[in-house]
């Protein structure tokens, strides 16, 4: 009978009887992509709901992203997407550590697959700190998976330390992962994705500092961050596509403007829902589909936006937004964002939708060239204003003879409109406080932006909960 | 030598049997001991009865008397006094393991007598313990036919492992469940299925020292339930029925269509003359379409105003009482028949029976169907074999009314107009909402439309033999077995006749099964004034949990078929699957008693629970106690106190556990975490990673118990009385500690924390009347309170989530569990006040709610908030009256709870600041803020204050209520019907319900919990629980 005291899990499995053979270890490996699949669902709020291209209105009572959208920092310490946002970005990194250790001590996976394993992983990692370091500023350094009693030990990191962390993963990501994929593999990050990754982490860290622990150093790395995009460039494993909605294609996924992106499809349980949350329920039953979007209201798109971002040949506008629409002889006159929405694409469910979230693509490295060049890596304005052209084409609209930073953000907020850049775009440019400052004053017509945003309000607080659980170890964001 | 049956000589037995009042009393069954002889009283209470010439015993019984026996050695004429079958002290108490005598008992030990059961119109055995036992506190947590409640024995002691006891029903330990948080069993309670006419009697086990032999799963009382054996003497066929009318006995107070209007005419003429310069709230909708540019009949609602609102008789429009489509007039009936008896050799006792209770709203039903049989045979002197079946079937039907979004909050928000061609089928079918109204697809038609149930089958074995080799010594081995398979079946139609909306459907099962197999050795033995008993046992225990579920909600084929077969897709691992989990319980464990002259009396018991539940390095647990009783009345210097009939002092300390920890919990699993590889031609490819962190060092909660109590009687047990002084800690808790999210969870189960309940009870019944008019009152009343001691490290803080916004619940050293933190609301906002830059929440403005603002800093948010109640009432009551005049008989049964506060979140959905026009809202909002002139009562803020909510005193609200749970009324036929027709025939009506009141007006029930808080908390809320039923009853009883 004793014998019988010792029961296993008869529906899962357990940590002891796992990562042995190679089979183990491609599961871990896939357990670390799956929870990136809440990453863009919290961007749109936590990044383009914050930028100056949402005004968000809750049509029902009060929302948890109103204090997103109006900066009303008292509420955010306790606000889910924040807390989300912490606690997710770090249980991938746990799965990522979990992956490294077990990489690290058991024989399972050898050779070549080992290698990739570890540069995924570390792309993973890198990826995850980055959002971290944007969103938060100073973050704990977790290179292990550890117990909580020993997490608790371990205090947030300097901005710095963070960094190296960060620069040391890509650094191994791009020695270690291939050029391309095929078949089955396609969506794991390639070398080229590590790359841009990595320039996108120079040019943040060149951002002004704003006198806030942030993920700006006013570091002025531009001549790092551009022979790793020359690398993409040249590697001519990429390309900006003829038409603009091609890019976001159902049946066009992974193209050749995709450098990195989070992959879903739609059977029931792994689709995405990053396109229901700005989406009222209303427009999904004019568009035939046949669930409710569970957006809880619209998020439109800001005055500023509709009627100042774009000409009027710019051929983007009309893909990206939907200007209001009648349904049931009531109208609605607001418009939003509908990029990423076809209708007869859709899963079985709200959540199921299959298109894939690119959270990086040729353009945009096209366009993080041109900043370079801009912020003084070498070449003329006239240099970077050609590198636009590709992307200006296929909107209709005439090339650029010339650049400088402010019309290169402008030309960002067109291009990655509802890809939810134009947050970090604001912050890296140096401009975020003007920018916003003045759109409050113009957009902000029901007056819910009751006060002005100051450097602190750049980044989010630690969450509450982070705080409460482990008192005195993690001090809060200034302004919180 | 031949004899003929005429030829045997047999002495006549006559006599006359009264009542305590001394009227001759019918249909008293006399039997010759030992014998199937017997006889029933005739109408003035005389009975004749022939017996062999040998000298015996006569019984005496009669339902509500103790039963008698008379001794003869030759004819005989008897005269009986019955006796009111009151609790007395040679009454024997069951136990763990065994019975008791009630002098002997040294534990706290609640006792209820079920025998009036059968005259209430109740579906479940716990449904009858409410108000009846002090320091048992039973929750109707929902008002849907046939859900179990909540039963809370001392207080809650355990914060994330549940807080129900264990039920033990024939000596047969069920499987414990835990309530979610949402105030449900999703995979059974332990008293599902389980007939309340079969009950004999049930005792709770509260203190540590009665409850501690049940070890590991003690720690919330023991609920010990014996169902009805046969009587020596004849066979007795019993029939019960009844049928009545079951009906809400509480609806809320909502606004009306007319009211709406005007709510809502104010919101939107604001919000217009707010949306742009020069916009007046005199301009016609007209007016307003020519501004918005919008044509035909386009509006935009949030601006424009519903012109017939204002027209007479609002013409097109239909005003509608939701609540009243969705309650109504319930049919209640049930029917037993049971048969009983016993000779030398065999008892046995055979039911079954059919309720049937109609849900007081529609779309809510629950049929049961039972049978039950008791036998015992006595195989010879020294061994007995015994074998009872239960075997049951239910039906339950709920469209989904309670909870979150579900059909009755719908109801209480569905704004209360519609247009006449929609009318109560409004946004269903081919009707579009009303423009102006939620978008809610007609709850109404939603809940006809729905289809299903849940079906539950279940049957309960127990057989056992029982060897006595020498006197005194008693050995016994059973084998019990649980088998539950329950099946759930919904199809939910299209709403809507679109191409858009589609049917979704599901089916569900769980079959749990438990298989126990005990053994004990008894031994008693009398030396003198020495009385000792000691017994001995080991358990084997194991309970296996399979799970199966699937559904879809991509549309089915058609609306005829309404399985899965014909649903268009039901791929996704998410809600299709199987899964099992099982656990094993080894234990050992044995007990001393002792008693010395009748006046000092001492028990210890100890088991040793070892359980695969609990981590590999604390797979076995020890739980001892010890208690000591002195009954002062049987010492020589009480004698001349002939008032004081028994007095008894008793102190216990005992140790007890929680193992409701889950069955792998210590175990760090891997969960699925699937991805998709390979762009548009992407298929899924299977992940798996940690899900918890794995703890070896798990185990059961920990409960010391401190109990000192006093039983006392006067005038010969005339008035009787116990009282209880406890302090139960519960240690070690179960708590799924918040850790650092950098850690990759958000919590980790530990033992870690401590909570303290304190309190006393006291039950007192007394014989008021005794005579021609007789009155009997029972009187219960316990106050407990908790508090917490320590949690997790640091002890810091617990703030429970609950999914929705800012926590309002909180785990805090020194404060009760659970206690309700939030910002104070102190009334409405003065200009004055803002101009005296009084606090404010976000843009508030002169009409909005004030608030306090608890640490001074000038502005309101969630650092405001502060302690303004705890969930647990201070005092729970009950007081049970039985008036007797003749044939007719009275009891009523009142009671009651103070002390303790409701925080709701269907207050928060329906009575919150900022709701939009479009909901309803109570009818509180008519006194509102309209204006600096016309300021309503100080209690509800303007409707059109826009400045969002938080959580606040606004949804707090007491949770004080009495309630005259029943009262019945019966009168006895025996008087009226020929003996050969029926012995007995007692006709009754019963009123549940029928009054009372509660302060819970922002909710139909004030013990009402149907939505979990997010996390691993058992702690959940009201979001549109059913009121309970009142209901009348008519029923008769009939004995042959």
């Amino acid at each position: 009978c004793e014998k019988e005291l010792i029961q296993t899990p008869i529906s899962n499995g357990s940590v002891p009887d796992f990562y042995k053979t190679a089979a183990d270890f491609d599961q871990a490996m896939t357990a670390v992509y799956s929870q990136l699949r809440g990453y863009p669902d919290r961007e749109v709020i936590l990044s383009e709901l914050r930028s100056d291209n949402i005004y968000g209105i809750s049509d029902i009572g009060s929302r948890d992203w109103d204090p997103i959208n109006n900066f009303a920092a008292s509420l955010l310490p306790i606000n889910p997407y924040v807390a989300d946002a912490w606690a997710s970005d770090f249980s991938t990194i746990f799965r990522a550590n979990t992956l490294l250790d077990q990489l690290a001590t058991n024989g399972g996976v050898t050779g070549s697959l080992r290698t990739r394993y570890e540069g995924e992983a570390k792309f993973i990692r890198a990826f995850m700190y980055l959002d971290l370091v944007r969103k938060f500023g100073k973050v704990p350094v977790i290179d292990k998976a550890l117990i909580p009693q020993d997490v608790a030990q371990i205090p947030r990191s300097e901005v710095t330390k963070v960094y190296d962390l960060i620069i040391s993963d890509l650094q191994t990501a791009i020695a270690n992962l291939p050029t391309t994929y095929t078949a089955a593999n396609v969506g794991r990050p390639t070398q080229y994705a590590a790359k841009g990754m990595l320039a996108l982490v120079y040019l943040t860290r060149s951002g002004p500092t704003y006198g806030i622990n942030g993920p700006g150093l006013a570091s002025k790395e531009y001549d790092k961050a551009l022979p790793l995009l020359n690398d993409v460039i040249n590697s001519a494993k990429f390309s900006v596509l003829p038409s603009y909605p091609n890019v976001f294609s159902y049946t066009n996924e992974d193209n050749a403007e995709v450098v990195f992106d989070i992959q879903y499809i739609a059977n029931g349980s792994i689709g995405g829902s990053f396109v229901n949350v700005v989406i009222p329920d209303a427009y999904y039953t004019l568009s035939g589909i046949p669930f409710a979007a569970g957006s809880v209201g619209i998020k439109p798109c800001s005055t500023d936006l509709i009627t100042n971002a774009y000409a009027t040949t710019d051929t983007r506008k009309a893909f990206t937004i939907q200007p209001g629409y009648t349904y049931a002889g009531i109208t609605e006159t607001r418009s939003f964002y509908k990029k990423y929405l076809n209708p007869t694409g859709r899963g079985v469910s709200r959540t199921d939708w299959p298109i894939n979230y690119i959270v990086m693509r040729y353009a945009d490295i096209l366009m993080m060239k041109a900043e370079c060049i801009l912020n003084g890596a070498g070449g003329t304005p006239a240099d970077a204003a050609a590198l636009l052209t590709p992307m200006r084409t296929r909107a209709a609209q005439p090339a650029l003879t010339t650049l400088d930073v402010n019309s290169l953000l402008a030309e960002r907020r067109r291009e990655f409109a509802g890809e939810n850049l134009r947050w970090y775009d604001l912050m890296r440019s140096g401009r975020v406080l003007d920018v916003m400052n003045a759109w409050v004053l113009t957009d902000d017509v029901n007056g819910k932006i009751t006060r002005p945003i100051t450097p602190n309000l750049l980044l989010y607080p630690v969450p509450q909960v982070e705080l409460s659980s482990a008192p005195g170890l993690y001090d809060q964001n200034p302004g919180y | 030598h031949v004899t003929s049956p005429r030829a045997v000589a047999e002495w006549p037995l006559t006599g006359r049997i009264t009542s305590p009042t001394g009227e001759g009393l019918p249909g008293v069954t006399v039997v010759l001991k030992g014998t199937t002889r017997g006889t029933t009283s005739g109408p003035d209470g005389s009975f004749t009865l022939a017996a062999p010439e040998t000298a015996g015993t006569l019984v005496f019984s009669f339902v509500g008397y103790q039963t008698q026996e008379r001794k003869f050695s030759g004819p005989e004429k008897f005269a009986i006094k019955m006796v009111d079958d009151a609790k007395s002290l040679d009454d024997v108490v069951v136990v763990g393991y065994g019975t008791q005598k009630r002098a002997d008992v040294t534990g706290a030990i609640a006792s209820f007598d079920a025998k009036k059961l059968e005259e209430r119109p109740i579906a479940r055995v716990d449904q009858a313990l409410v108000g009846q036992l002090a320091g048992v506190q039973v929750k109707q947590t929902s008002g849907v036919p046939g859900r179990a409640f909540s039963i809370q024995v001392r207080g809650a002691g355990s914060i994330s492992a549940g807080n129900e006891p264990l039920y033990v029903i024939d000596g047969f330990p069920l499987e414990t469940a835990a309530a979610n948080g949402g105030g449900r069993f999703s995979s059974g309670n332990p008293l599902d299925n389980i007939n309340p006419n079969d009950i004999e009697n049930i005792e709770v086990l509260k203190d540590a020292a009665a409850a501690a032999i049940y070890g590991s799963r003690a720690a919330n009382g023991v609920v010990l339930i014996t169902t009805k054996r046969g009587r020596t003497g004849k066979a007795i066929i019993s029939i019960n029925s009844f049928a009545g009318i079951s009906k809400a006995a509480k609806q809320l107070d909502l606004l009306n269509g007319d009211e709406w209007a005007a709510k809502a005419t104010e919101i939107i003429n604001n919000n217009w003359v707010k949306s742009g310069t020069g916009r007046t709230a005199s301009q016609t909708t007209a007016e307003r379409q020519r501004i918005l540019g919008l044509t035909g009949n386009a509006v935009n609602p949030d601006l424009i105003l519903d012109d017939r609102w204002a027209l007479p008789g609002h013409p097109g429009l239909t005003y509608i009482d939701w609540q009243k489509e969705l309650f109504r007039s319930a049919l209640s009936q049930n029917y037993q028949v049971s048969a009983s008896g016993a000779t030398d050799n065999v008892n046995y006792y055979v039911s079954g029976n059919y309720t049937n209770q109609d849900g007081i709203a529609i779309g809510l039903g629950y049929k049961r169907y039972s049978a039950r049989a008791n036998v015992e045979v006595k195989a010879s002197d020294k061994l007995k074999f015994g074998l009872t079946l239960t075997p049951t079937f239910s039906i339950a039907t709920d469209a989904g009314i309670e909870g979150k979004d579900s059909r009755l909050h719908q109801i209480l928000s569905e704004t209360p107009i519609a247009e006449d061609s929609a009318g109560i089928n409004t946004a269903y079918g081919k009707n579009e909402a009303y423009r102006w109204g939620v978008s809610t697809a007609s709850p109404i038609s939603v809940i006809k439309a729905y289809q299903g149930d849940t079906r539950t089958f279940r049957t309960l074995g127990t057989v056992f033999a029982e060897l006595q080799p020498v006197l005194g010594l008693r050995l016994r081995s059973t084998l019990n077995f649980d088998n539950s398979d329950v099946t759930s079946k919904s199809y939910q139609p299209p709403t809507r006749n679109l191409a858009t909306s589609l049917a979704s459907g599901s089916y569900s099962a769980f079959r749990r099964q438990t298989f126990v197999n005990e053994n004990t050795a008894t031994y008693s033995k009398v030396i003198g004034k020495n009385d000792f008993s000691a017994l001995a046992g080991f358990s084997y225990n194991f309970a296996k949990l399979d799970n199966v579920a699937l559904a879809a909600t991509g549309g089915f084929i058609n609306n005829t078929v309404t399985t899965l077969n014909a649903a268009t897709n039901i791929s996704g691992t998410g809600s299709n699957y199987t899964t099992e989990s099982q656990s094993v319980l080894l234990s050992y464990f044995g007990r001393l008693q002792y008693a010395f002259d009748g006046r000092y009396l001492l028990s210890a018991s100890v088991r040793r629970d070892a359980s695969s539940r609990f981590g590999f390095e604390n797979q076995a647990g020890i739980f001892p106690a010890l208690s000591a009783g002195w009954r002062i009345s049987q010492e020589a210097f009480m004698l001349p106190l002939t008032a004081v009939s028994d007095l008894k002092l008793r102190a216990s300390l005992g140790y007890s556990g929680n193992n409701t920890i889950g069955d792998y919990s210590s175990i760090a699993t891997l969960g699925f975490a699937n991805y998709a590889f390979g762009g548009t031609a992407g298929t899924q490819v299977t992940g798996q990673a940690p899900n918890k962190v794995g703890n070896s060092e798990l185990k059961w909660e920990r409960n010391r118990t401190v109990d000192f109590g006093v039983d006392v009687g006067f005038l010969k047990n005339r008035i009787t009385a116990s009282a209880d002084y406890y302090t139960k800690t519960s240690q070690d808790l179960l708590l799924n500690v918040p850790v650092l999210t950098a850690s990759g969870f958000g919590t980790n189960l530990v033992n870690i924390g401590e909570v303290q309940n304190r309190g006393w009870e006291l039950e007192a019944t007394s014989r008021n009347l005794e005579g021609a008019f007789s009155w009997t009152t029972s009187f219960n009343l316990s106050h407990n309170q908790n508090e917490v001691k320590h949690l997790g490290p640091g002890d810091a803080t617990i703030e429970v989530p609950n999914g929705l916004d800012t926590p309002s619940n909180i785990l805090r050293v020194g404060l009760p569990i659970y206690s309700i933190f939030v910002v104070k609301q102190t009334g409405i906002l003065t200009q004055a006040d803002i101009d005296n830059k009084v606090a404010l929440f976000g843009s508030e403005t002169a009409g909005d709610a004030k608030y306090e603002d608890a640490n001074g800093d000038g502005k309101i948010d969630s650092n405001d908030r502060q302690v303004v109640g705890n969930p647990t009432p201070k005092y729970t009551w009950g007081v049970t009256n039985t008036l007797r005049y003749k044939g007719f008989d009275l009891s009523f049964l009142i009671q009651g709870q103070n002390g303790g506060s409701i925080y709701s979140t269907l207050g928060r959905a329906i009575d919150r600041t900022s709701v939009g026009y479009k909901e309803n809202a109570l009818g509180r909002v008519r006194d509102r803020w309209e204006s600096a002139d016309n300021p309503g009562n100080g209690v509800k803020g303007k409707a059109t204050g826009s400045f969002g909510f938080i959580r606040n005193t606004d949804w707090l609200y007491s949770s004080d209520y009495y309630r005259v749970r029943t009262i019945t009324v019966g009168y006895d036929l025996g008087l009226l019907i020929n003996k050969r027709v029926a012995q007995g025939a007692r006709v009754y009506v019963t009123a549940e319900n029928f009054f009372g009141h509660d302060k819970y007006y922002g909710g139909l029930n004030p013990d009402a919990v149907n939505t979990s808080n997010t996390g691993t908390f058992v702690s959940g809320t009201d979001y549109g629980g059913l009121p309970l039923s009142k209901t009348l009853i008519l029923g008769l009883n009939l004995t042959f």
